[in-house]
């Protein structure tokens, strides 16, 4: 057992994850060595078709053994059917054993329960939230998940700390040599951002798709130089959980109490000024923040650089209107968003890498000026927990939370100070998923609470008329006085969790719930 | 200020907990229309809880009652009256002056039962009916309490046997002698709401208008509405900075004790260094009240 | 055995059972819902403070909870038992 650089005691050992590193700050930790690699192949011109027939055959053309890693990124999203088709067709062909690495999984995948009960699925290594986070919190897994923000994931397979064995990549859109096109198709997600590390990186790539076009398909978003095969199936995906309709700004009076907070105290950050980059997500409050921000920036006469991260309909009005210049895409949520990044050259899609790896030569975050997240809670060190909820349940992943936190001037943490009687401001997080050092202002229906080496921040809203500045003691000491005493969370010894930091580094431990 | 006085509905945790915090100028706990026949009992002790332990930051909080011919007034002033939080109490239906002497003599009564001085609590008077309206400078009059009197919506265009249109025509009369019956008596005109809550457009445009005829503010029944109607009601800077260089000017020339004063080639006397007063008021600029 | 209710199950409500025990029986606090797993020891005090202010020493009282504050859960509790007096 060792003290890391946010408090936590993390084992020098983990069963199923192995020696740990730990957390020491949040830029500390420096590379070495180089770029882990894929096996090599050769396809010369006596191949001029990669289609197997079906998905099993894809997989046992792809030599997948028992015990062997798989990948699957999270561009389907809720309407995701490529995930559960590949693991039922796994478990028919008898093997076991598989650690799953998807770049994060959602409601549709509970499916994957019994897969994980039968011994198909042994470890986890990606978010889980919903019923599989119940499951692995009540202890249902042998081995911990590990969790891995989106930028800590393409650092993790390029550093070598995860091999990916075979990656199946749901595929709007692809040819018969395995190009592959995200905006196309009757499940068109947009943006394929997520998958490009494990086209890249694997032994194996298979592209499956309900679009086949002849060669070679445009655009392309992941080229044929990586696609080992095509499987056509019926359907990818359900276009109702794949995209949203239109993004509406909510009405909800408490989320925009706490976004015109939020767009005055960026407002009055040394930010707000031509060439403003940011980062809002599709969050009801990050949208309102957004929108009265949209407002301040056509009063004041500011045009914006860039927009990056999950786009939504929102950020394509600000592209059109030119509020911003350009749109750097690694998700796209909704139809208008998927519409543009076909459309717009100034709609970019970027990589996971691109967008948030550490561990490159500089990632799309850290052009950032401003980013407004959530978090479960917060405590009055500013270390921010978005993993875990107030009962302990392991239901959330990182996403780009700590990429965007380390590399945004100004970070805002944007929510309401209680959820019912549970407040988001307490003395200790559950667990840490970001440090305070990277996080500059919590807001809440409260007014602005701003970490105090900002003192420029807090001198610049002070000035500000109708912005409440209120410091972290007292935003604590009157969420304690609303919610009262908290009873601790009853924990099991087993390590259920493991939270990386973006560099590798074990930030924190997730313990089992007792029941 | 009176620009926003915001309902929340009396059974409704939610909003009791956090209503003082989008920022009208005051809240009104009701107990009235907003709660439901059943939960009278429920939503009086609730209010009662939040009078005595909650927090209402610096908005004037008053109580919508339920009206003297049913039988829950005197259980729901026993409930409201003894805190110190309360200012005042809305009345609804108040038709005529008698209704005010009732309800001054029950407060009086449970005022001195608590040791509080007798006559803080304020009466805001809904006048909803066509006979309301008619009487309002005398209901306006017949306390001391009276802080204000406000037109009804739905009740009074009903009782005026016609409907609720998007322009307010049957309400544009009632509105303007409720104006005049407020300002004869000294007491605040205050406006009805407005019940379509996201037609920001329709509820800027009344609010314009009830502004000119000279209400001092409205009732609403959304957070959303409070922003729009305080821009409506704020003076703009331009506004400000002659108001300023008016009060200014006056001060001045009351300092080297001469009356009237000229600013910017104009003749200020006392109406317009009042208005100018108002302004400032408004802006939150003056102390004066 | 006479029972009553008050609350909603509304966010940042709770809705209260209480059921009517024979002299002697004390107070028995069941707490469900949203703040259970965190606020119970909070919740269970808030509750007796207010049935001893009462002067209610045999009581079964049942809470959903859906996020109240204390504030709440004491004047949910109260209406609750108020109504199992009223309810003769």
């Amino acid at each position: 057992m060792a003290i890391n650089a946010v408090g936590r005691e993390i084992p020098d050992f983990i069963e199923g994850y192995g020696k740990t590193k730990l957390f020491q700050g949040a830029f500390a930790r420096k590379p070495e060595g180089n770029i882990a690699g894929p096996k090599l192949r050769c396809v010369n011109s006596d191949r001029t078709d990669k289609r197997v027939s079906g998905v099993k055959e894809a997989i046992i053309a792809s030599g997948l053994k028992s015990g062997m890693t798989v990948s699957f990124h999270h561009h389907m999203r809720n309407g995701d059917y490529v995930v559960n088709m590949v693991i039922d067709a796994c478990a028919e062909l008898g093997i076991k054993d598989l650690t799953l690495f998807p770049t994060a999984l959602f409601g549709v995948h509970k499916h994957l329960i019994d897969h994980i009960k039968s011994g198909v699925i042994t470890k986890i290594m990606g978010s889980v939230n919903g019923p599989i986070g119940q499951l692995v919190s009540e202890g249902g897994m042998d081995v911990p998940v590990v969790l891995r923000s989106h930028g800590g994931r393409p650092r993790a397979v390029m550093a070598g700390d995860v091999h990916i064995d075979v990656a199946f990549i749901a595929a709007p859109t692809a040819d018969q040599y395995g190009n592959i096109c995200g905006t196309q198709g009757p499940s068109a997600c947009g943006s394929l951002g997520y998958a490009f590390t494990d086209a890249q990186y694997a032994d194996c790539v298979v592209a499956i798709t309900d679009n086949l076009q002849p060669f070679p398909v445009s655009p392309v978003s992941i080229s044929q130089v990586y696609a080992d095969y095509v499987v056509e199936v019926q359907s990818i995906g359900d276009p109702a959980g794949i995209v949203s309709g239109t993004t509406k700004v909510t009405r909800d009076p408490l989320r925009l109490l706490i976004s015109r907070y939020a767009s005055l105290l960026i407002e009055a950050s040394p930010y707000f000024k031509d060439g403003i980059s940011f980062q809002t997500g599709a969050g009801g409050i990050p949208l309102a923040v957004t929108a009265f921000m949209k407002q301040a920036m056509i009063k004041k006469g500011i045009k914006g650089s860039f927009g990056l991260g999950g786009i939504t309909g929102y950020f394509v009005e600000l592209l059109r209107e030119g509020l911003v210049e350009k749109l750097m895409d690694v998700q796209s949520f909704d139809l208008d968003a998927v519409r543009s990044i076909g459309e717009n050259p100034n709609h970019i899609e970027i990589s996971a890498d691109w967008y948030a790896n550490p561990w490159n030569n500089g990632a799309a975050v850290n052009m950032l000026d401003v980013v407004i997240l959530g978090a479960t809670e917060v405590d009055t060190s500013f270390n921010a927990n978005v993993n875990t909820e107030a009962d302990g349940a392991l239901l959330h992943g990182t996403g780009g939370h700590q990429d965007t936190a380390a590399g945004a001037k100004l970070t805002i943490i944007a929510q309401p100070l209680l959820r019912g009687r549970i407040p988001c401001v307490t003395d200790k997080v559950v667990t840490v998923t970001t440090p305070g050092e990277v996080v500059d202002a919590v807001v809440t229906e409260y007014g602005v609470t701003i970490n105090p080496k900002r003192k420029d921040l807090i001198d610049a809203c002070a000035a500000v008329k109708g912005l409440p500045v209120v410091s972290m003691e007292e935003l604590a000491a009157r969420a304690a006085k609303m919610s009262g005493p908290t009873d601790d969370i009853k924990m099991t010894d087993k390590i259920v969790g493991v939270v990386e930091w973006r560099d590798g580094t074990v930030i924190d431990v997730v313990r089992g719930l007792k029941k | 200020m009176r620009r926003t006085m915001l309902y929340l509905p009396g059974n409704n945790p939610n909003m009791l907990t956090r209503g003082y915090l989008f920022g009208s100028d005051g809240l009104i706990l009701d107990l009235e229309d907003a709660v439901a026949m059943s939960e009278k009992d429920t939503a009086r002790i609730l209010v009662n809880h939040f009078l005595e332990q909650g927090e209402f930051g610096n908005c004037e909080v008053t109580v919508r009652i339920n009206g003297v011919d049913t039988e829950y007034w005197k259980d729901d002033l026993a409930a409201v009256v003894p805190f110190k939080k309360l200012n005042g109490i809305r009345a609804p239906k108040v038709d005529t002056p008698e209704t005010v002497k009732i309800l001054d003599e029950e407060l009086s009564a449970i005022e001195d039962k608590n040791g509080i001085p007798v006559g803080r609590t304020q009466i805001f008077c809904l006048l909803e009916t066509a006979k309301g309206i008619w009487n309002a400078y005398d209901i306006a009059c017949a306390s001391s309490r009276v802080a204000a009197i406000i037109p009804g919506g739905e009740d009074l265009t009903a009782d005026l046997k016609t409907s609720r249109s998007k322009e307010g025509t049957e309400l544009e009369w009632a509105r303007r002698m409720l104006v005049f019956a407020a300002r004869a008596a000294g007491v605040d005109p205050l406006d009805t709401v407005f019940p379509r809550v996201s037609d920001d457009d329709g509820l800027r445009q009344e609010t314009e208008f009830i502004k000119q005829l000279g209400f001092s503010g409205k009732s609403i029944i959304h957070p959303n509405q409070i922003s729009i109607i305080h821009e409506v009601f704020n003076p703009t800077e331009q506004e400000i900075q002659k108001a300023l260089k008016i009060v200014n000017a006056a001060k001045e020339a009351a300092a080297r004790g001469q009356g009237a004063v000229s600013v910017d080639g104009r003749m200020v006397d006392i109406p317009v260094v009042k208005r100018a007063e108002y302004v400032l008021q408004r802006a939150g600029l003056s102390e004066v009240k | 055995m006479k029972t009553a209710q008050a609350g909603t199950l509304e966010s940042m409500d709770c809705l209260v059972t209480v059921t009517e025990a024979q002299s002697g029986a004390g107070v028995k606090i069941d707490i469900t819902g949203a703040s259970a797993a965190r606020f119970r020891t909070a919740m269970e005090k808030k509750i007796t403070e207010v049935l001893s202010a009462m002067k209610v020493s045999d009581i079964e009282i049942q809470v959903q909870d859906n996020g109240a504050l204390d504030i709440v859960l004491g004047a949910r509790v109260e209406a609750a038992v108020k109504r199992l007096g009223g309810a003769a």
